[in-house]
């Protein structure tokens, strides 16, 4: 750079003198060209991800055998005690067993997930890209009792620096929300929703703000709920998060704070919440392709205490 | 309004070309929606899985039948 004039000293032009304004001083936001934002859905994935990982209760054995780069079987068994819903303060909890089956179809271009349980239910997910921008995306709960299954279809279409979704659902349920990049580190959205059968409609904001370190998400919806969530990476192996949840309507307040570390061979996230509930999940890699799984969650003001152990194999 | 106090449509859909008596074509459209719906939902149902195994099965590179039913 030593060799050039300054700018603005040659006839040349204002191009020339732009473009070295650009290179030499402060990097200049190209607001032209900001990168797509994260699908609205999955805006507060890196919390969700430290937060709530999928804790259970009972013994958990998962089998995963794959036939081809692509096509995979899995088997999996569960023993354990499931929660029934209660009206008063204790939980109910019935001994059950079942055993699943599914198949994946994973292609760049398709996604094809099948469960099915003993009891005949199935769980189906769809996703296909229709053409670059625009995927869709399908999931259905179908099972033999009458009027318990359910189906949802999503149009998501990505633009340069938009993603908007459209929602169909069963039960006359119709969504569509929007989110766009407003500089490279923030995203705002919004979305809209109505069901028909319960008669009700909602309209929510979100704005996610990211950088390397940390992430900061806000979401307000008029179903009453404000959701905030902070994550932050204080390291290579390890991560903070906290997660502030309030129902205005129904005054509800949930604040929870948990870490997650993600070391070579093992993955270990604990989580405290203001319910007085402390849960712990620990997956590790005991050899290639075998993973052993610990999941602990004790609810203080529930008396309710849930150990679970599984393995993983494939 | 006076012409329409008399023979009220049991099924209480009106938009239909015919009169009370008569299915209308809406009444008949809703009807098989229904049940292609009802019949869409059981073949889903039985034939989702059997349908990811047939096309992973013929996909490249194609897996042996014994590889469905082997624990290897």
């Amino acid at each position: 750079m030593a060799g050039f004039p300054p700018p603005g000293a040659t006839i040349l032009g204002d191009a020339a003198a732009g473009k070295k304004i650009d290179e030499v001083g402060k990097k200049k936001v190209d607001y032209f060209n900001l990168p797509c934002p994260i699908p609205f859905e999955e805006l507060q994935r890196e919390a969700i991800m430290s937060l709530k990982p999928e804790l259970f209760e009972g013994m958990r054995f998962d089998f995963t055998k794959g036939l081809n780069p692509k096509f995979s079987l899995s088997h999996s068994v569960f023993m354990g005690p499931m929660e029934l819903p209660s009206q008063g303060a204790e939980t109910l909890k019935i001994p059950t067993a079942h055993y699943e089956f599914g198949a994946n179809f994973i292609d760049p271009k398709l996604m094809l997930i099948g469960r099915v349980l003993t009891d005949g239910r199935l769980t189906a997910r769809v996703k296909c890209d229709l053409t670059d921008d625009l995927s869709l995306k399908a999931n259905a709960q179908l099972s033999n009792e009458p009027n318990m299954s359910h189906g949802m279809v999503n149009f998501d279409y990505k633009g340069k620096d938009y993603r908007t979704q459209l929602q169909l659902g069963d039960g006359s349920l119709f969504g569509a929300s929007y989110i766009q990049s407003i500089t490279p580190h923030l995203s705002m959205g919004g979305e809209v929703f109505w069901a028909g059968q319960h008669l009700k409609s909602g309209v929510g904001y979100a704005a996610r703000y990211e950088n390397d370190k940390m992430v900061a998400t806000g979401q307000v919806a008029s179903t009453g709920m404000v959701a905030m969530s902070y994550v932050q990476k204080v390291s290579e192996k390890v991560s903070l998060a906290t997660d502030f949840m309030y129902n205005y309507l129904s005054r509800d307040v949930t604040a929870s704070v948990g870490y997650d570390y993600i070391l070579r061979q093992a993955r270990l996230r604990g989580k405290l919440d203001s319910n007085g509930c402390a849960s712990a999940f620990l997956e590790e890699r005991l050899n290639m392709g075998l993973n052993f799984v610990l999941s602990a969650e004790i609810d203080h003001k529930k008396s309710d205490y849930k150990f679970g152990f599984g393995l993983t194999v494939g | 309004m006076a012409s329409r106090i008399s023979l009220k449509p049991s099924s209480g859909n009106n938009k239909g070309a015919n009169g009370a008596a008569e299915r209308s074509t809406v009444q008949v459209l809703k009807e098989w929606s229904a049940w292609s719906l009802e019949k869409s939902k059981v073949i889903a149902h039985y034939g989702f899985i059997p349908l990811i195994i047939v096309i992973g099965m013929n996909s490249e590179p194609k897996p042996q039948l014994y590889q469905l039913l082997s624990p290897i």
